[in-house]
């Protein structure tokens, strides 16, 4: 019947009004337009950064962009070890797995079967959990190292740059008492901004699913006839998740 | 019930087009080929010293992360074209000005 009723649908005019010219509900194409628009504010944060770190590549070494392999090198019970990217990679992990439990939890509504809806989303909301919590011990660790928003010490001092010069230039390496000095402002301020917008975002797409677990526990898409509530959740998920890819990609990788 | 015949019958802000499932594999497929290429992101991080080289390939592998992403996982990809070039369009554009910027960023650092 619904398929029949598609069928009918989509042979209306396409751009005469009184009908949704993409073929999509109301509700998913406003969702999409958010998105949109949120996809310009992450970029015009993105932008930021790079035209701030590209300003300070070249400058004098005291001023020269923190390399990120020196400072994001930690990993929780691993004190003093010099593991650089790891426990970045290990977030990522996080969310590319609850992004496919969220999918899967999509799949399993468009078969109606409310039991897998709920075991998926109940996963996804944990993996948005557990990335939440790396990211609430990454940011501990940011600050315990020095980062402020308004300041930081990741600069090197010329004495640290000999420091530096005579271990070759060594990733792994002890600083020493008058090695660092206050580093480039927006290198701590964009870390915070830009991971604190994106965590604020995971934030809320943790409440979102667990509204809608809620909703599915209570059998309201059921009595509705269609699991669309899910899939509009999933699409604010997965941009949670492209977002930490240029993230990833922007901090931490170069 | 014939639906929806003539504008009016039905109501725009509540209709739902049916929607079928495709299957798992296309997802798990999906999750392999991000989780490799994560993979391959931390060896070269670690086997390529650091080169405007190594940031092509990062971001060229961010951009086939994105394609995954938006395309299986947001399902773009089996969406009507007209949906997918609004949305994809405007953020070519992001990319040139982000590419514009580092190179004045770049400018910028050479006069300090």
């Amino acid at each position: 019947m619904a398929t029949e009723q598609t069928a009918a649908f989509e042979k209306q005019p396409m751009w005469a009004g009184g009908r949704s010219p993409f073929n999509v509900s109301y509700g998913k194409l406003m969702m999409w337009i958010f998105l949109l628009s949120d996809a310009f504010t992450f970029s015009s944060l993105l932008v930021q950064y790079g035209a701030q770190r590209f300003s300070n590549a070249e400058s004098a070494v005291t001023t020269k962009w923190p390399d990120p392999a020196s400072i994001f090198n930690h990993f929780p019970f691993m004190h003093g070890v010099h593991l650089p990217l790891l426990f970045v990679s290990v977030m990522t992990f996080i969310l590319i797995l609850s992004s496919v439990t969220m999918v899967l939890a999509v799949e399993a509504g468009h078969r109606n079967s409310k039991k897998e809806v709920q075991t998926y989303m109940l996963w996804t909301i944990l993996g948005g959990v557990a990335f939440l919590s790396c990211q609430a011990w990454e940011w501990a660790t940011f600050i315990h190292e020095g980062a402020r928003l308004d300041s930081n010490l990741f600069g090197i001092t010329e004495q640290g740059y000999k420091h530096l010069e005579s271990v070759g230039f060594g990733d792994h390496f002890e600083w020493e008492a008058g090695d660092r000095t206050f580093g480039p402002v927006p290198f701590a301020a964009l870390f915070f901004i830009v991971t604190g917008f994106h965590g604020f975002h995971v934030f809320s797409g943790v409440v979102i699913n667990v509204v809608v677990y809620i909703m599915t526990l209570r059998g309201v898409f059921e009595r509705r006839g269609h699991y669309e509530m899910i899939e509009k959740a999933g699409l604010y998920w997965h941009f949670v998740d492209l977002v930490w890819v240029f993230v990833f990609t922007f901090f931490y990788l170069i | 019930m014939d639906f929806p015949t003539k504008p009016g019958e039905y109501d725009p802000i509540n209709y739902v087009p049916h929607a079928d499932s495709h299957g798992t594999k296309e997802l798990w497929k999906t999750f392999w080929i991000l989780l490799g290429i994560t993979v391959f992101d931390f060896v070269i991080y670690f086997v390529m010293p650091a080169s405007g080289l190594r940031n092509v390939i990062f971001i060229l592998f961010g951009l086939v992360k994105a394609y995954y992403i938006v395309g299986a996982f947001m399902h773009l990809k089996h969406e009507r074209i007209n949906l997918a070039l609004m949305i994809i369009v405007p953020t070519i554009f992001i990319v040139g000005l982000i590419m514009g910027l580092l190179y004045e960023g770049n400018a910028i650092g050479l006069m300090k």
